[in-house]
């Protein structure tokens, strides 16, 4: 009965084409949408976390506003802090570099979000103050030129500059902009050194990617900025065989006291940014796949519409089927099977695309989704639900038909 | 015991102002094996009788007993089971379903019946070889013509081995070379033993017959046996009755002359006519107010 009722459900919706097709097109959209935002989150998730796992654990981050008791909720901490003046000052990296057990401090001064370069201006950039440490901390090596080191060399060397490899491309063309000139705020900068092209960005977090960065030496930075700093956050690595957590308290320490005791800052281990970081990026996803799952209802609806329109429209083969001693649950079954081939196919249809526009985000862009197994598990479940539930209407209003208004009916 | 027992059965369409009184206290009884042919005009309750017997409809009021149960008052779910187990229908316009091959609708009944897909397309070949349309098994029904067409629906309400099959006018939209096809297979079923009611408005047809119901106005007044191979005798008498007959007439038949010939002297053996007192006064009043 079952195998007769697919093949019957196929062969009406194939009579119907286009209507088909449109109506499956709504529960495409919503399973495209709902895995394409959860693995590109998942992909955030997981590039942001090898990232700070590529800091090491000896890496720890200081940054403005606070967190609230041990939740560590991301509510309190102002991620976008660069929008407001930062309680971070050059003097607290002075005075964490200066503590014993710390190898490295280096700042993230915000500067600016422009930039001019030979083949124009470039406004998606991340202009950024920073120490030489810096690059130890993050384990980069230039690409071309190289990274500047000492900070207290002649304001001729300070005005220099370190770029990401997408600035490089896409203000010079050239792979190798070394010795060329980058204009930030209208002062020039020599391009000094590029960084290699990397999968992403710690600095996502607060909404910069490494490959679009431009690091100038923290005094240029003063300069352009009249001594303006806004610190994003500091990195600070310890010394070998340092103790962790007495060194974050060392650190809490040396910046409270130049607060004055307030505590305006947050100091994060690797473990604690990572859980601050997933949760951003969860709490982006879940919003996001929130508005994708509405898709998904509505192409739930539209099955419904259609298959009210083909309950009526086939009155008439309903009368007969009745006649000829179908049951009111074999015609329900029928309408059911039709409406479960739509979501099926559409959600089948719709992971295929999500499959491959994931292939495709990988291929062409600088995302790396990943679409788990959990994740395609539970989208087909909910577009099943929504497929059934939504079928359940039209298919009981078709097996109630009375047999001989419906075999009058045309 | 009759296989067919109606005893004073209504049955009503409609609320209020717009209440037809389709049927009207109607008796009847039919035994197995008969043919049962159903004359009356247009509107005179062929079809809501017919629907009654086929427990495609309820009655409004009175019992009908189908093989000594009494089922009218089961379940749409029952109903529909005795439909698929007892019931064959044939229908004046074929009724096949467009989607599904010949072979497919012959064996649609068995379907439901949850008969595996092998066995259900082997008895379907069987009755189609049976009505002549082992060669058009895979055909689709607008591939067609009527009288196939009319044929494949004759094999499937016969596949279901059904006590009972019911033909609502069956060569309505068939020419005569198919009407005949059409009817010799009739006959041909009826040989076998099985019981068939079927309506008619050609006079002709009443020769495969043995038993003839007149209906006027929800009433049937007047039943005859006729022997098999005759027209029937009131059906001819009153064809022949009218002086002048328009093309309508005759494409109607006798059911169109029976109407306009009030107070036909139908006389009956057994089954009494009804008098046409008060009740049909109220008919009168409800049809004329439905116009
Ligand atoms: N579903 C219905 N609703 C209202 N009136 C109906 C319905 N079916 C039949 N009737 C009325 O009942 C009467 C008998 O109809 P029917 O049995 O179809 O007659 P016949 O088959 O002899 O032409 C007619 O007056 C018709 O208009
Ligand atoms: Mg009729």
């Amino acid at each position: 009965m079952w195998s007769g009722n697919l093949r019957n459900a196929l062969s009406s919706l194939r009579q119907s084409r286009w209507r088909t097709t449109f109506t499956m097109l709504g529960i495409i959209i919503g399973v495209v949408s709902v895995v394409t935002i959860v693995s590109l989150g998942d992909g955030l998730k997981r590039q942001v976390s090898g990232q700070i796992n590529q800091l090491g654990k000896n890496v720890l981050t200081v940054r403005p506003g606070t967190i609230d008791g041990k939740h560590k909720s991301i509510s309190n901490l102002n991620l976008y802090s660069y929008l407001a003046p930062s309680t971070l000052s050059l003097q607290d990296v002075a005075s964490i570099q200066n503590l014993p057990s710390i190898q490295a401090a280096a700042p993230i001064d915000f500067v600016s979000a422009s930039a001019t370069g030979d083949d124009g201006q470039f406004g998606d950039v991340f202009v950024a103050g920073t120490s030489p440490g810096l690059w130890d901390i993050l384990h980069e090596r230039a690409a071309y030129g190289s990274l500047f080191a000492d900070d207290s060399s002649t304001d001729q060397q300070n005005n220099i500059a370190v770029i990401g490899s997408d600035i490089a491309t896409k203000l010079y063309s050239a792979l190798n902009p070394v010795g060329n000139s980058i204009k930030i705020n209208g002062q020039s900068f020599t391009i000094y050194g590029v960084l290699p092209a990397s999968a992403g960005s710690l600095l996502s977090v607060t909404g910069a990617d490494l490959n679009s960065s431009v690091f100038i030496p923290e005094s240029a930075a003063q300069n352009l900025t009249n001594n303006h700093s806004n610190i994003l956050q500091i990195f600070a690595q310890t010394k070998p065989g340092a103790n962790l957590d007495s060194s974050v308290k060392a650190i809490q320490q040396a910046v409270s006291t130049s607060h004055n005791g307030v505590n305006d800052f947050t100091v994060l281990k690797q473990n604690e940014l990572l859980a601050v970081s997933d949760q951003l990026v969860g709490t982006v996803t879940s919003f996001m796949s929130g508005i994708a799952a509405i898709a998904l209802v509505v192409g739930g609806i539209g099955i419904m519409n259609i298959l009210l329109v083909s309950v009526s429209e086939r009155t008439r083969e309903i009368g007969i089927r009745k006649a000829i001693g179908a049951t009111n649950r074999q015609i329900l079954n029928q309408f059911l099977v039709e409406g479960l081939v739509l979501t099926v196919g559409g959600s089948v249809i719709g992971i295929g695309l999500a499959m491959l526009i994931n292939l495709l985000l990988r291929l062409y862009s600088s995302w790396r989704p990943v679409v788990s197994l959990p994740i395609i598990i539970l989208t087909v479940g909910i577009s099943l639900a929504a497929g059934v539930l939504f079928s359940i209407a039209p298919a009981l209003k078709a097996a109630r038909k009375n047999p001989i208004d419906a075999l009058r009916g045309e | 015991m009759a296989l067919i027992e109606i005893a004073e059965t209504s049955k009503l369409y409609g609320f209020g102002d717009a209440t037809t009184l389709a049927l009207d206290e109607v008796t009847l009884s039919v035994e197995k094996g008969e043919f049962v042919a159903v004359m009356g005009p247009s509107g005179s309750g062929k079809t809501t009788l017919l629907n009654l017997i086929g427990l495609l409809d309820q009655p409004t009021h009175g019992d009908y007993k189908l093989d000594g149960r009494l089922v009218s008052r089961l379940s749409s779910n029952q109903q529909a089971k005795l439909r698929r187990d007892y019931i064959g229908f044939v229908f004046q316009s074929f009724n096949l379903l467009s989607r599904l091959s010949v072979i497919d609708n012959v064996s649609l009944p068995l379907a439901y019946k949850g008969m595996p897909p092998v066995r259900r397309a082997k008895r379907a070949s069987d009755i189609l070889e049976l009505v002549g349309m082992r060669d058009r098994e895979y055909f689709m029904p607008h591939q067609l013509s009527s009288g196939q067409a009319q044929r494949a629906a004759i094999a499937r309400a016969l596949i279901n081995k059904p006590r009972i099959i019911i033909a609502d006018e069956p060569t309505g939209n068939l020419d005569s070379h198919d009407s005949k096809v059409v009817m010799e297979l009739f006959a041909e079923i009826h040989r076998q033993g099985n019981t068939i009611m079927l309506v008619t408005h050609n006079p002709e047809l009443t020769r495969y017959a043995n038993r003839v119901l007149y209906m006027y106005d929800g009433m049937i007044v007047g039943d005859e046996r006729t022997p098999i191979g005759y027209m029937a005798k009131h059906a001819r008498r009153i064809y022949f009755k009218k002086l002048r007959t328009t093309d309508d007439d005759i494409a109607a038949g006798v059911s169109a002359l029976l109407k306009d010939v009030p107070g036909q002297e139908i006389t009956t053996k057994g089954q009494k006519r009804k008098p046409q007192g008060r009740k049909r006064g109220l008919k009168q009043k409800v049809s004329r107010s439905k116009r």
